[in-house]
Order: C-alpha cells, then structure tokens, then sequence
C-alpha cells in the first residue's frame, strides 16, 4: 500500500513499507535452486547452526541463513541482488553440520550461478575468471610465492598448468562452452 | 445356507466420501459387477461403514438370498470386523464376506489423473474379490481358555504402574526386569517437572507397594530368555541372572533358617573390588557385591560376577546369614501367562557421535542424566552441582536442547525427544534456585511445552531470570587453561552469531530404544516403527496394543514420553491386558491349516517346516497323518504351500479359492 508521502526523499525512503508481499516472492526461484543445488533446500527449520559454523559471519554481514530462508519462500531479488552472496567462503562448516542434512554452501553456489545469469558478479569474481582463463589459476604464481618454494627446495612453479602451459587450450576450451569468459568480458567493460 | 446351490452374491462398492469416488467411477464399478457371474445385486454406498450402509448389506442378504458378500472399500484391516458382523447380522456366516481393498490399494495410490486406469483396476479387484467369495466356506472361529495371570517386562515406573494396576485387578503378576532393582530411569531423577516433585519421594511408595502387592511376583535381575505359545496361553522362560544372593525366601527353601540377604552391607563393606556405578552414571563407585543406591527394591544385594574375584571376604562377612553363594549359576525357570506389557524404557542416545558439540572430548560437557545425578541429594555430590574438571561450582551453565533430536544426518535421531525442553526448564530452575547468582542459558530451537502446567513452567523460567537464545549449538570449544566452553551459534533472533563463555554445559541428548529392546520384541513378534521404537497397533486407536494379540506396550519404549503420559499409557496397557484374563476365553480366527486325512502319506515333511510347531504326527484309523495343533497355527500357509500330496487345507485361503481369484484376474475381465 502506498503511503502518505512527505515529498522529503530522504524521509520517503525511512517510512517505506518493508514488509515482504506474496508479489515479491517467486515459487519458481525455489524449485530452480532445488534443482541447481540437488539439495533440499526447501526444507530449512531455521535453526541456525549454518550462521553459527560461518567463518564469515562474525566478521560480515553475510548471513547464511537468511539465504536459506529467502530460497524457502522464493524471495528471488532480495537474495540475488543482495551483496553478501558473494561473503561465502564455501567452506561446507555449515553443510558439515546442518542437522536436516541440507548444503547451504550449495544453495549459495546455485544463487551464485542465477545471479551470473542476471550479470550479478561482483567486479574481483569475474577478474578471477579472466585469470583462469589466461593462466589456468585463479591465484597465478607470483615472486613472492616463487621464492618461497625455491626456499623449501620445490620446483619455483607448481605442477599444474604453470608448468604446463600446454593444457591451458583445454581450460579455455570448457570456459568457451560455458561463455564465461566473453561474459565476463562483457560485464567488466560495461560497467 | 444350504449347500449345493448356485453361489448368490452380493457386491457393494463404497464411496468413502471422495475417497474412493474422487479418483475412480463408482458407477462404472457398480455396473460391472451386475456383469459377473453369481453376482446376485450390486450396488453402492456413500459410506458403507455407516448404520445404513450395513443395514444394506443385512437387507440384501434376506432380499436376494445371498451366500456371499463383497465390499469394495477400504483395508481389510480397519473394517473386515464391521462387515463381517454385518454378514453375520444378516444370517450368514461372517466368514462369508470378502473385502476388495479399493482405497489404500487403489484410489490412494492413484489419486492424480489416472480416473480410467483406477476404475479398471478396482473392476479386477471386485472381479476378484467375486470369484473368491463365491467359494467362501461357513467357518466357526476357535475359543481358547486364558491363563489367569500377566506379565509386564521392565521395572521402571511404566512397568510399576501397570502391575501394580493388573495385580489390583486381581491378576497374578509377573513383573521383570534385568537389573537388579526396581525404579527404572526415574528413580535416578532429582525432580519432576512442572510440579518440582522429588522423583525419589514420589516413586519409593510405588516401589514399595509393588514389592509388598501379594500379586506381583516381582523378578529382578532377570531377563526374558524364550516366548512361545500365542495370547491367553504364553509360555515365557525367564533366565534368573546368577545373583550370588540368596533372598531369605530362597535361603529358607534351602534350609537356612533365619539366614538371606538382609541388606546389612557387612559385604559390600570388605569387597575390594572397585566398579563404576552405572546407577550413578559411573559418577561414583561400587563394590563387585553392590546395592545401585539405598532405596533399592528389593533390597538384596547382588555379584558382579564380571568384576568378582572370588576372594570370599564377603562370605565371611556375611556369616550365619549365608545369604552370598558364589558358585550360583543362571537359572531358567518357564511360567505361563495370559498377557504380556512390555515397558522396557529408554536410554540416552551416544551424544558423543555428534562430534561438534564435545561430549567425552571436553570434561565439563556433561548430558542430561549426568545433570540429574549432579543436583541429586542422594547422588555422587550430595546435590553440590560442581563442574568435573576441578569441582568448582558453575555460575554460567550452558543447556543445549535438541541434542540429537530432530536431526536427519544419519547420526543423531529424526524424532523430537518430547520431554528434554521440560527437563532442561527444570535444570534451569534447580541451578538458580541452589546457587545464588547462577546464570542459565538455553540454546533452543522452539520450546515445546505441550502438557498440562508445562507453559506455565516456561513462563516461570523465564521469570526467574533464565536467558533463551534462539539458535541449534553450532559447535563448542574448550579454553584450554580454565576448561570453560565456548558455545557457538546464531542468536536467530537477532541474526547475529554469538558466543557463550559458560563454566558447564548440559547436552539434553535424544532418547533411543534401551539396549536389547530389539531382541524382546522379536520374542514377542512385536514390529518396531520406522524411528525404532516399538509399534503400536493403531497410532491413535489403539495406542497400548501391538499387532500381535494378547501383547502390548507401555511407556517409552512405544516412543519418548514424559512421566504422565507414561504412566497414562501403562494404565491403559493393564487394562487392555487385563480384558482377556476377565473374559476367561479368546477367540482365534479360524485360518488354521487342516490336513485331509485320505490324502496325507504321512510323510512329516511338513512337521519341521512349521514356524510356530503347530503340527506333529499321529495315528488315526490306522494311519499315521498330519494333526495340527489349531491354537499354535496363525494359518502361514507354509506347510499347505509345501505338501507334496495337497493334503493341507489352508482354511479361508484354499487352494479352489485362490485359484479362483488367479483365474478371474488373468481370464477374466473385459475382453
């Protein structure tokens, strides 16, 4: 319902209604998530121990389980638009724990992948893409890093595609399948 | 009805409100059966079960003279009695009626879209059902007289109570149990909720009764070895443990006069052997000849032959009484009942399997039962709760609720434990009301205070100063130099994660089945429930009965309960056991094997394969064939299935009838 409006933006904003409306909420959302998860995300009792394993959630604003509970009633905006999506650390302390047997972590991932359909990423995760896609790392070796395997007598470079620069092509080859790259691309360049 | 005449049958369909009619066409069903041979009237009902639906079944019979009945409706199990004495009422044998399950069997299972596949389905069922019925036999169910006395397995205040009911009753009671001692969990309680109650002052007068009751012969460490026979006549053999005590009954028998254990302690006094005392939770000792605590009933005491050395210093203490016999064996001793109430308790689920919460890692995580002996008067600290890791006295104490309940992981249990909320209230009061300035907090997924007063306590609770926070315990940690814990979760209310410095933590671990309550319950042919606890014969219909007759349950063994309901329930167990030991005699149903003398060749091949050993050899005019002793047969078809010559009649599921429903179904039908 619209309220009385007291023409004072700041004011406006203050006083809105913030209750949630059946028109806010999507079914759909819920049953995507079920079925990108393979989880039974619909069945959180909100008990709280997925926030109470959360290595994020002393230090942030991310609250796992107020993920969950947007999934159960399909509150799509609220949970895609929302920034702390992207605070797990996708540690599984949660899904260790979770006493219904449910992954969080994997309800996140799912939320993840519909957000990226949305161009809802943040700038670092898409620049992680693009490294991959250039180095087959999301972290590449660096001096630092060089020097302190040199130090604990490993070879300077892991053997992974630092060392084997030739399977890179096959990387990319899965990332092109999936357009990740080019939608990465585009996302950076259009902000 | 006189035989030889064609079969007239009659066919009901039954709507079952929407039931069956929402998701088949009655109609369609109904003009079917018209088509059947020997089918006489078909018709239909909105509620066949209803007075006016068996007054038509009653008319019908009269009316078109019918020998056979079908109601197409639901289980057989829920209304095979109602129409059965709607056959009976309309002068036929009520063994001439037939039950097409076209509910659980069809409709229920077919509710979506499948309108046509479903009527077809319940047109074969009644098919069936017709073919059948038309060679049903007039069958008169067997009386068999019931043994005057009942036996209820397990001490505690479930078994108690429902001795003590039978036993006043006027029914001689076994009553076993296989520890030492009467009282069960409850007597190993400080307090009741909502009333604060002792547990002990409460209980000891019932323990007491029930040992003076000139009915109940009380059995204590004893076990339930054998059960064989079937209700009003079961043959149960008890193992008698090796007490190494004799009773002063037992010492007179044995021509010690004046002697038995007098519960002096003179023995226990000298025993060097030392032992955890599981009564005490292992909290505090006892010796290897040891009484669980002063109130015991009996009070006699009992070897630990596991931890006995044989030294005899305990024999000599003992001296003229010559009560301790250490060279006693098990005994086995066989007694006939009529009925039987198992009541065999619960005990705490392994809450150390649920790693995170630090229960055997950290000294001072401690669960419920532990609790209750902590703050006890009589237990281990004289009521001075103290913390185990240096015996200070908590200000802080930490409860976590659901401790394993409520949980689908696979290791802790799906159910709710139904009485930890209460319980953790009540610890929450003790600590405040014996420690001034104690703080309690309770880490809680919802509170369930269901009962009578049980809201009323919460509110109190909280007005004493109890602290809730609204959030499952998502791990805990030891500080390693005070052994406090560190308790993590998320207050849910505030959205905030939290962490809770306590001096003790209390795990209010979930409840599952006592050790060995598997085994009885296969003694007794009881079935267990998809949670593990023993089933009842109808969840809300006949909660104290189990699908075998003449058993039933009591107390938490049928699920967690608290203290009123279990005791609610053991009264109800008694007097539904006491029902057959007053009518003197039960009816069986008349599903009995029969051997055909002129076919059997006596070979006995069948003998060995009975389950029940219902049947043995003997002679008859001259030769030696099959006898079925009818009240041990419960009509498996084993042995009709297996006989060689198809001497075997398996009443009510002959060979022609059976035959007949396999016929109807595969050449029957429309073509």
């Amino acid at each position: 319902m619209a309220a009385k409006s007291y023409n004072i933006p700041e004011l406006d904003k203050k006083l809105a209604d913030r209750r949630y409306h059946l028109s806010d909420t999507n079914p759909e959302f819920t049953q995507k998530i079920l079925k990108t998860s393979r989880t039974i995300a619909n069945m959180c009792y909100q008990c709280g121990t997925c926030t109470g394993s959360c290595p994020s959630a002393p230090r942030s604003s991310y609250r796992i389980r107020l993920f969950m509970r947007r999934c159960v009633l399909g509150l799509e905006n609220e949970a895609l638009t929302d920034p702390d999506l992207w605070l797990c650390t996708t540690c599984y302390s949660c899904t260790d724990r979770c006493p219904r047997d449910i992954a969080p972590t994997d309800v996140i991932m799912a939320m993840r992948n519909l957000a990226f359909k949305r161009d809802i990423v943040p700038k670092n995760f898409l620049q992680t893409v693009q490294l991959i896609y250039t180095s087959g790392h999301g972290v590449p070796n660096n001096d630092v890093n060089r020097a302190a395997r040199t130090k604990l007598g490993l070879p300077a470079d892991p053997p992974t595609t630092h060392s084997y620069p030739e399977f890179i092509k096959g990387i990319q080859k899965i990332m092109d399948h999936y357009e990740l790259k080019e939608n990465a691309d585009r996302i950076l360049k259009g902000d | 009805m006189a035989e030889n005449t064609e079969p007239r049958i009659g066919v009901f369909v039954c709507h079952c409100g929407t039931n069956i009619a929402g998701s088949l066409s009655i109609d369609d069903v109904v003009n079917y059966a018209k088509t059947l041979p020997y089918v006489a009237v078909a018709d239909q009902y909105q509620y066949m079960c209803s007075t006016p639906g068996q007054k038509k079944i009653d008319d019908a019979i009269k009316e078109h003279n019918l020998t056979g009945v079908v109601v197409a409706a639901c289980s057989p199990r829920l209304h095979e009695p109602t129409f059965r004495t709607a056959t009976k009422e309309g002068g036929l044998n009520p063994f001439r009626f037939e039950m097409a399950n076209i509910r659980e069997q069809n409709s229920w299972v077919h509710m979506h879209g499948m309108w046509d596949e479903a009527t077809q389905k319940a047109k074969d069922q009644v098919r069936m059902a017709v073919a059948k019925a038309a060679k049903l036999e007039d069958l008169v169910p067997k009386s068999v007289p019931v043994e005057k006395t009942a036996m209820v397995v397990g001490g505690g205040v479930a078994g108690m109570q429902a001795a003590l009911d039978l036993a006043s009753a006027g029914i001689k009671t076994y009553l076993i149990e296989r520890t030492p001692t009467i009282g069960g969990r409850m007597s190993q309680l400080d307090k009741t909720f909502p009333t604060l109650d002792c547990s002990q002052c409460i209980l000891t007068p019932k323990m007491v009764d029930v040992g003076r009751h000139p009915n109940i012969e009380m059995m204590t460490y004893t076990e339930v070895e054998k059960v064989e026979g079937y209700i009003g006549n079961f043959d149960v053999t008890l193992r008698k443990k090796a007490r190494g005590v004799l009773t002063p009954k037992e010492a007179t028998a044995k021509g010690i006069v004046g002697g038995g254990c007098n519960g002096c302690g003179d023995c226990s006094a000298v025993c060097p052997v030392i032992k955890p005392n599981p009564f005490e939770m292992g909290m505090a000792p006892r010796k290897a000849i040891y009484i669980y605590h002063a109130q015991v009933m009996p009070l006699i005491y009992t070897v630990d032959f596991d931890s006995c050395v044989k030294c005899g210093l305990c024999v000599e203490a003992c001296g003229e009484k010559k009560a301790i016999d250490l060279e006693m064996q098990d005994e086995f001793i066989t007694v006939k009942v009529g009925t039987a109430v198992l009541a065999t308790g619960y005990e705490l689920f392994p809450v150390e399997n649920k790693r995170e919460w630090g229960y055997k890692q950290f000294d001072n995580v401690i669960n419920a039962l532990e609790f209750e002996r902590l703050i006890c008067a009589s237990g281990p600290t004289g009521g001075h709760l103290v913390r185990p890791s240096d015996g200070k006295t908590p200000m802080k104490v930490g409860f976590v609720l659901c401790a394993g309940s409520r949980d689908n992981t696979g290791i802790g249990k799906p159910y709710c434990s139904r009485f930890c909320c209460m319980y953790s209230l009540k610890h929450a009061h003790q600590i405040m009301e014996k420690i001034p300035g104690a703080v309690a907090y309770l880490f809680y997924m919802d509170i369930r205070s269901f009962g009578k007063m049980y809201e009323e306590f919460y509110y109190r609770i909280q007005h004493e100063g109890a602290k809730f926070i609204r959030g499952r315990v998502a791990n805990v940690l030891e500080d390693k130099e005070t052994k406090n814990l560190h308790v993590y979760t998320e207050d849910t209310l505030l959205g905030r994660p939290v962490d809770v410095e306590v001096d003790l933590l209390v795990l209010a671990a979930a409840v599952q089945p006592n050790e060995g309550a598997n085994d009885l319950r296969k003694k007794f042919g009881v079935s267990a429930s998809q949670d593990g606890w023993m089933l009842e014969a109808h969840p809300k219909l006949n909660p104290c009965g189990t699908t075998t007759a003449g058993v039933f349950l009591a107390g938490v063994c049928q699920g967690p309960k608290d203290i009123p309901d279990t005791v609610a329930q053991a009264e109800g167990a008694a007097s539904a056991a006491s029902i057959p030991i007053h009518m003197g005699e039960v009816e069986l149903e008349p599903y009995f094997a029969m051997c055909i003398d002129e076919l059997c060749a006596g070979c006995g091949m069948c003998v060995n394969l009975c389950p029940y050993s219902a049947l043995s050899l003997g002679e008859k005019n001259g030769r030696t064939v099959m006898v079925v002793t009818e009240a041990k047969c419960k009509g498996c078809g084993t042995c009709g299935g297996f006989c060689p010559g198809g001497a075997i009649k398996m009443q009510h599921f002959t060979t022609p009838q059976i035959a007949a429903q396999i016929d109807a179904f595969f050449a029957g039908g429309e073509q």
